[in-house]
């Protein structure tokens, strides 16, 4: 095959505008794949709060963020009060119902919802606006970019599920007498509050992911996730109620929201206050390795779907 | 071609990029040996097609369903072959995709902006996504934005944007990261005949002088003619014909003639001075055998007293190429221009 000069020399424009200046190549760095693979967990995370996006679009994160942040803040309040009267004895936090041991419980449905509302902008959307591809054809994969997608979403929800812990932590420490003191008190509840953290973070976020991995239309993702979390929690509720034995103990386990709360009670070695985990008889470790097996399950769902999925 | 090419794209590294171990004029822009994709169902889509493309501004023509996009996207890496092997610069699709992907741009034939994200917002996001460093991802947005032509719509939503907005927006995302080959796929799809004009003169300006190659799928052939300096036609996932578009525009050695009248006869005095002619009753062609051609048709036209209407060396459209004899099949209809 013969050939033929590729082109003018270097530099030549024909028939540009006034504005044209040409075209400029680019011989600065490249991050390849490393580089592009951060840049789309730190996009997914400010996709996932709004941020860069319009004002009504970080409503629903930021709302929910706040209003997961009340219980805590009204502990705080309370805490503070009573230390105002006279110093809160044993008998106080026995009583006080907002406690890290409790705060799982009060703001499990506030995560569930905020993954309803994000996951989809985060696994839908791109579905949906044909983007795909030219990710595929850049510097990161299919699976890349689903990991990527996944990591934003956990950090998202880390920032959303610390906070509460967090405020009432460094609250309670600033409250008490000795700052030292009060630090050493609070601090045997760090470890299981971190663990805790680090269920909900994987178990919501990698079911979240897969479900809206799988229905790229928002409406229905949205129902989905919801679905998945509310419709086995009732469905547990009801197994067990009416005692049926093994059947209601896999149920709870089916069931990733009493899972969750399962491995709260052990973690926090509490009575579980959670009807189905108190009733249901399965090992309170049980809903310990069950997430595990919720979190590996759920991403091999979303690593298969981005693997299979044609763009 | 030898073994172990590496393309290179370290920081101070020339803005060609650096092909060690190839000795770069003869490094081909696509060699196909055998490629094949077949989908489920039996479905054909590319049939043992075998060829190598030069680098330069490549037109890939071919109807509807002819194969155009599939092979598009086995060269990205986004779809596998079937069977055979595709290289781009001399590097595997299959083995070597992370490295020919930062030398290959794609403007897809499909809508895929999103609408609430502005065109600057998206631009710099696909820089980063090609690896691009925060700050050179910024830098290079306003540039590409500007070379195509898109100045304050940048910071609009694209739902804002007319068709002929997003088709820039498009080609400026498959150029932020500065590769070597674009490849666009239906550029001017669903544009006016002014965006059309402006999209192929933004396509020819890009593929002229920066050392950036192009292979333009387009079913038409109109739009490959005016950018393209050579041609790639496909059919039914195979290889009609591939050449230099020089050698089907320029001149094919025959004279139109054309006479109000008794073309015929005209037809019959200049075959009988020894040239070559077809002729119907107003057009007569004649084989150019030099300037004194000219000299004889005019004569004969005198000579009969015709009135002449027009005498000029005929140029083949690329229509002729797929009106000649080619190898494969009925080209006439493969390729509606």
């Amino acid at each position: 095959m013969s050939t033929y000069p590729s082109g003018g020399p270097a530099g030549e424009v024909r028939g540009g505008s006034i504005y044209d200046l040409g075209y400029r190549g680019y011989e600065g760095r490249r991050l390849g794949r490393r580089g592009a693979l951060t840049a789309l967990v730190a996009h997914s995370l400010r996709t996932a709060y709004g941020l860069g996006r319009s004002a009504r679009s970080k409503v629903v994160p930021v709302g929910i963020t706040v209003l997961a942040v009340l219980p805590s803040t009204l502990a705080l309040g309370v805490l503070m009060l009573v230390n105002a009267v006279g110093a809160p004895g044993e008998a106080f936090e026995a009583i006080s119902p907002i406690r890290y041991a409790t705060l799982f419980p009060m703001i499990a449905s506030l995560v569930f919802l905020f993954c309803a509302a994000q996951a989809p902008e985060l696994f839908g959307r791109d579905q949906q606006t044909g983007v795909l591809p030219l990710y595929f054809s850049r510097a990161i994969g299919p699976l890349d970019y689903a990991l990527a997608r996944v990591l934003g979403l956990y950090l998202s929800l880390a920032v959303l599920v610390a906070a509460p812990y967090l405020l009432l932590l460094i609250g309670r420490v600033l409250v008490a007498a000795d700052l030292f003191v009060g630090l050493q008190e609070e601090l045997p509840s760090l470890l299981p509050a971190a663990a805790m953290g680090l269920l909900v973070v994987l178990t919501v976020g990698s079911i979240s992911a897969a479900v809206a991995s799988l229905t790229p239309r928002r409406a229905y993702s949205t129902a989905a996730i919801i679905g998945v979390f509310l419709i086995t929690n009732v469905g547990a509720t009801m197994l067990v109620s009416f005692d049926t034995g093994v059947f209601g103990q896999v149920a709870a386990l089916l069931s990733p929201s009493d899972v969750l709360d399962g491995a709260n009670s052990y973690l926090f070695d509490i009575r579980p206050t959670n009807v189905i985990v108190a009733n249901a008889g399965n090992e309170r470790f049980t809903y310990v390795l069950t997430t595990a097996v919720w979190i590996g399950g759920a991403l091999a769902v979303l690593l298969y779907r981005y693997r299979t999925l044609r763009v | 071609m030898q073994a172990g090419p590496e393309a290179s794209w370290s920081g101070n590294s020339p803005r060609r990029f650096v092909v060690v171990g190839v000795d770069s004029p003869d490094m081909s822009l696509v060699a196909l040996d055998g490629l094949t994709k077949r989908y489920p169902g039996d479905v054909v889509a590319l049939d043992g097609l075998t060829l190598t493309i030069e680098p330069g501004i490549v037109g890939l023509v071919g109807a509807n369903g002819a194969g155009k996009s599939t092979l598009v996207k086995i060269l990205l890496g986004l779809l596998e072959a079937s069977a055979g092997s595709a290289r781009v610069f001399d590097l595997d699709v299959t083995t070597q995709r992370q490295a020919i992907r930062q030398l290959v741009g794609y403007m897809p034939e499909h809508d895929c902006l999103p609408p609430d994200i502005s065109g600057s917002d998206f631009v710099n996001h696909m820089a980063r996504m090609s690896g691009l460093p925060r700050a050179a991802a910024r830098e290079r947005t306003a540039e590409v934005l500007r070379h195509v032509g898109l100045f304050e719509e940048r910071y609009r939503p694209m739902g804002t944007y007319s068709t002929g907005m997003k088709q820039r927006v498009k080609l400026a995302q498959a150029l932020v990261h500065d590769p070597r080959l674009l490849l666009l796929d239906e550029p001017t799809n669903g544009l006016d005949p002014a965006g059309r004009d402006e999209m192929l003169d933004l396509v020819e300006r890009t593929g002229t002088g920066f050392g950036i190659s192009i292979i333009m799928a387009s079913h038409l052939l109109g739009e490959i003619e005016r950018v393209a300096q050579y041609l790639v036609a496909i059919d039914s996932g195979h290889l009609l014909r591939a050449a230099h578009l020089d050698t089907f525009t320029q001149r094919t050695g025959t004279l139109i003639v054309e006479v109000d009248e008794r073309g015929a006869e005209l037809g019959a005095r200049l075959g009988a001075d020894g040239l070559t002619t077809r002729a119907d009753d107003t057009q007569v062609l004649v084989e150019l055998q030099g300037d004194q051609t000219y000299d004889q048709v005019l004569r004969e036209v005198a000579a009969l007293g015709l009135a002449l209407v027009r005498l000029e060396p005929r140029r083949s459209s690329l229509e002729d190429l797929f009106r000649d004899p080619a190898p494969a099949a009925e080209p006439d209809e493969a390729v509606p221009a």
